[in-house]
């Protein structure tokens, strides 16, 4: 095995080593760097940010633990500009494991810091089993499919959901997501109840909704951690996504270093072969 | 006379488009049937037909002509390398609930795969995510094995239920992966972010591998770490194509026809938008 | 009967529920059999998730038993579960430990033990995705060409420094050519879309066909008959 050979089958855990070193290195030597924002991310903040101040937004935490990294800021941004705005906020999940916790605790952090009420400006509706039943249900009655809040307080006794009481009364759906439960947002809800719908949604699945964003069925979409620190930016709530960018940026380039690395050893294998059969 | 029944087909259909438009302008509140959902209705029917119509013509014994799909072809490939080598083959069908169409459609080519294991004497494994899918997979396999003649063979911890969680389920596969080794791996349902981790692990055991999604963002993981992958439909299609059904098979025919019926429209929508005469045809096809 | 009722169940549960979507709600009972329905299927949403605990707990008490291979892993599986779960069956009432508030017991472990799991195996992707990249990013023939470049220009997008140095290379080589915007129209908006188009389409026809074939009985592998 000659030289191009060992390289092209480099052993794993050296390309391993260098995405560690790249990660680990802006944790130490903070890097910033201009953002620029996307047309999708500007459509989406522009909507909500053109909604009458006290609209009702409904926001789903439709994301698990493993990818609060990327979906995580994307709320939180979420939310100080709907707080921000003095828009009424109805929190629900159809992820079972943490969801209701993570809208819980996400939101009450930052509803205090803009001293909003619960169940008066905002409301956590939580889980409820078989989302296709939830999402359809709810554009009869909310309180049909919740007859109590995720602490058990029930629906009529919260003086938000008095004025809330189906998609009609709701003004704009954001749905914060990691799987394909935008898809059954979009025909399910949107389609059939017409209230406009915006999405934040990991980098894996950006690319299958822009063609809901084309279509006009989603009103604005933000990709990845760099759709979420579009977001911070737009709203101006810089936070973890922003500081996330440069761990970010250094992981693509060596992976874009490890792919041109890769070329080369193939291409130079291959003309060292010919070279020998000649 | 299948020439003559398609040029009816397109008139019925060119007809209730036409009928369809006028009527959905005339929906109120009052109506009992919902006249603004009719072109949901029409495709719904017009569907509906299409594949009882190919499925009645495939009993009849038409020959249904489907093109090749390496990757289907390539399974008992794969399993002829597992029994050479005397390792185990693995086949995950997807890792969501029995109520998942992708699921549904991993546990069909499961009992396909079964067959072909079955009548090599190959070792299967199958870990599950879910106790129902646990018990599909069980009597699927059981079965296959019966219909083989090897019903000493068969084993119930063939299907073994692993974990609930998705990184649990995904860290102990990849446990297994490296300890047994398997010769082939064959992923056929629905996956999300464990699809590179499982298919990446598999590739550093030396697996063939094979994989079938409808997830379009997992694609490209798959497509990057196997030898083979079934793309969106291909998935649903590998259990007619597997079996040759004739009932299957005229299911999937009819499918093909919509697709047909769905490229045309697209052609003639894109013909009138660019004319100017888009907004009336458009309104045909508004969801409500 | 095992195989003619679950067919049965199966033509009637789905022809319900097409039938009702086209009749009106407000004057029919058809229509209002669709919501009354749903509101079914959540209330057995919620025993199915019983169920799950019910099989797990089974299949784990039996490894357990027998001591088969590893039943030290399904212990601490057992463990795991009923410490989790019943602090938060418990009402509040009883102790702040108790339910899953703030400061719960099941809101510690959540958030210190099983967020922090998911996210480390998640965050192994990115490892994952380096060696994969390494290995079938490679000039091959035209088409793993064609990968290779669109995967190395998006990558490039996505990251600010990326951004800088594709619109540095159009001012300096492409003509003041906005090159990031290009990206974003030809290839995420335009090659991207349309494919991702034709998949979602074909994936929700076969989807359609595998459904009505359940229906009508002709696709019976789900139970078991092949």
């Amino acid at each position: 095995m000659n030289f191009w050979d060992k390289l092209g089958t480099l052993d794993r855990r050296w390309i391993y080593l260098l995405v560690a070193l790249s990660v680990i290195f802006p944790l130490i030597v903070p890097m910033s760097f201009k953002i620029s924002i996307t047309p999708e991310a500007r459509q989406l903040f522009e909507a909500v940010d053109a909604l009458p101040d006290s609209s009702v937004v409904m926001l789903t935490f439709d994301y698990y633990p493993s990818t609060v990294a990327e979906t995580e800021p994307m709320a939180t941004a979420a939310l100080h500009h709907l707080f921000r705005k003095d828009c009424k906020v109805v929190t629900m999940t159809t992820i079972p494991l943490g969801g209701p916790s993570m809208a819980e605790r996400v939101t009450r952090t930052i509803a205090r810091k803009y001293n909003k009420v619960y169940g008066t400006d905002f409301v956590n509706l939580g889980y409820k089993a078989n989302w296709v039943a939830v999402l359809k249900g709810m554009g009869t009655s909310i309180e049909a499919i919740y007859p109590a809040d995720n602490s058990g307080a029930p629906l009529s006794e919260l003086p938000l959901m008095a004025t809330v009481k189906n998609y009609h009364d709701v003004s704009f759906i954001f749905v914060v997501a990691d799987n394909d439960i935008v898809q059954n947002w979009v025909s399910i809800v949107n389609a059939q109840y017409g209230t406009p719908i915006g999405a934040g949604v990991t980098a894996v699945g950006a690319p299958k909704y822009y063609a809901f964003v084309g279509s006009g069925q989603l009103t604005g979409l933000l990709g990845g951690m760099k759709g979420a620190a579009e977001y911070e930016l737009l709203a101006d709530a810089r936070g973890l996504a922003e500081k996330g960018m440069g761990m970010q940026s250094l992981a693509h380039l060596v992976i874009i270093l490890m792919v041109i690395v890769g070329n080369i050893a193939f291409f130079a294998g291959r003309w060292s072969q010919k070279g020998k059969v000649r | 006379m299948l020439k003559h029944l398609k040029i009816r087909f397109l008139l019925t259909l060119l007809l209730t488009l036409v009928a369809d438009y006028q009527l959905a302008s005339a929906q109120t509140s009052d109506d009992i049937f919902r006249v603004d959902r009719i072109n949901a209705l029409i495709t719904f029917v017009l569907f509906s037909i299409a594949i009882l119509l190919y499925i009645k013509w495939a009993k009849e014994g038409k020959p249904l002509f489907i093109r090749k799909i390496a990757g289907l072809d390539a399974v008992e490939e794969a399993v002829g390398r597992a029994t050479e080598m005397g390792k185990p083959v693995l086949f995950i069908p997807g890792i969501q609930e029995i109520d998942d169409i992708e699921t549904i459609a991993g546990i069909s080519i499961l009992g396909r795969v079964a067959k072909i294991t079955a009548q090599y004497d190959t070792p299967l494994v199958v870990p599950v995510r879910y106790p129902m899918v646990l018990a599909a997979g069980q009597e699927v396999v059981e079965q296959a094995y019966i219909e083989m003649g090897k019903r000493d063979s068969y084993n119930r911890d063939i299907v073994r239920y692993v974990a609930g969680e998705q990184f649990a389920f995904t860290a102990t596969v990849n446990g297994m992966m490296m300890r047994d080794r398997p010769a082939a791996n064959i992923y056929m349902g629905a996956f999300f972010a464990e699809s590179l981790l499982l298919a990446e692990t598999g590739n550093a055991a030396g697996s063939i591998q094979i994989a079938g999604t409808a997830r379009p963002e997992q694609l490209p993981f798959f497509i990057a770490a196997c030898d083979y992958t079934l793309m969106g439909e291909e998935l649903y299609a590998a259990s007619a194509y597997l079996s040759h059904e004739p009932l299957m098979l005229g299911g999937l025919k009819g499918q093909d026809l919509m697709k047909v019926l769905i490229v045309a429209l697209i052609i003639i929508g894109v013909v009138l938008v660019t004319f100017g005469f888009g907004d009336a045809f458009r309104n045909l096809f508004k969801a409500v | 009967m095992r195989t003619i009722v679950p067919v049965i169940v199966a033509f009637l549960a789905g022809f319900v529920m097409i039938i009702s979507f086209f009749f009106n709600p407000e004057r029919t009972f058809f229509g209002r059999i669709e919501s009354e329905v749903l509101v079914w299927v959540t209330i057995v949403g919620g025993f199915t998730l019983l169920l799950g605990v019910v099989s797990i707990t089974r299949v784990n008490w039996h490894a357990v038993r027998i001591k088969k291979e590893g039943w030290v892993y399904n212990l601490l599986t057992l463990l795991s579960i009923f410490v989790m779960a019943i602090p938060a069956i418990l009402p509040a009432s009883w102790s702040q430990l108790f339910g899953d508030a703030e400061g719960s017991i099941y809101d510690w472990l959540f958030f210190h033990v099983d967020y922090p799991m998911m996210a480390t195996m998640f965050a192994m992707l990115a490892f994952y995705i380096a060696s994969a990249a390494y290995r079938a990013f490679r000039a091959r023939n035209p088409e793993a060409t064609l990968l290779l470049v669109t995967a190395t220009l998006v990558m490039l997008w996505r990251i600010p420094m990326g951004e800088a140095f594709l619109i540095q290379v159009g001012d300096t080589l492409l003509f003041g050519y906005n090159l990031p915007e290009s990206i974003n129209t030809y290839i995420m908006n335009g090659a991207n879309l349309a494919v991702q188009r034709g998949i979602l389409i074909g994936a929700a026809l076969g989807a359609a066909s595998m459904s009505l074939r359940i229906m009508l009985g002709i696709e019976r592998t789900y139970m078991g008959k092949g």
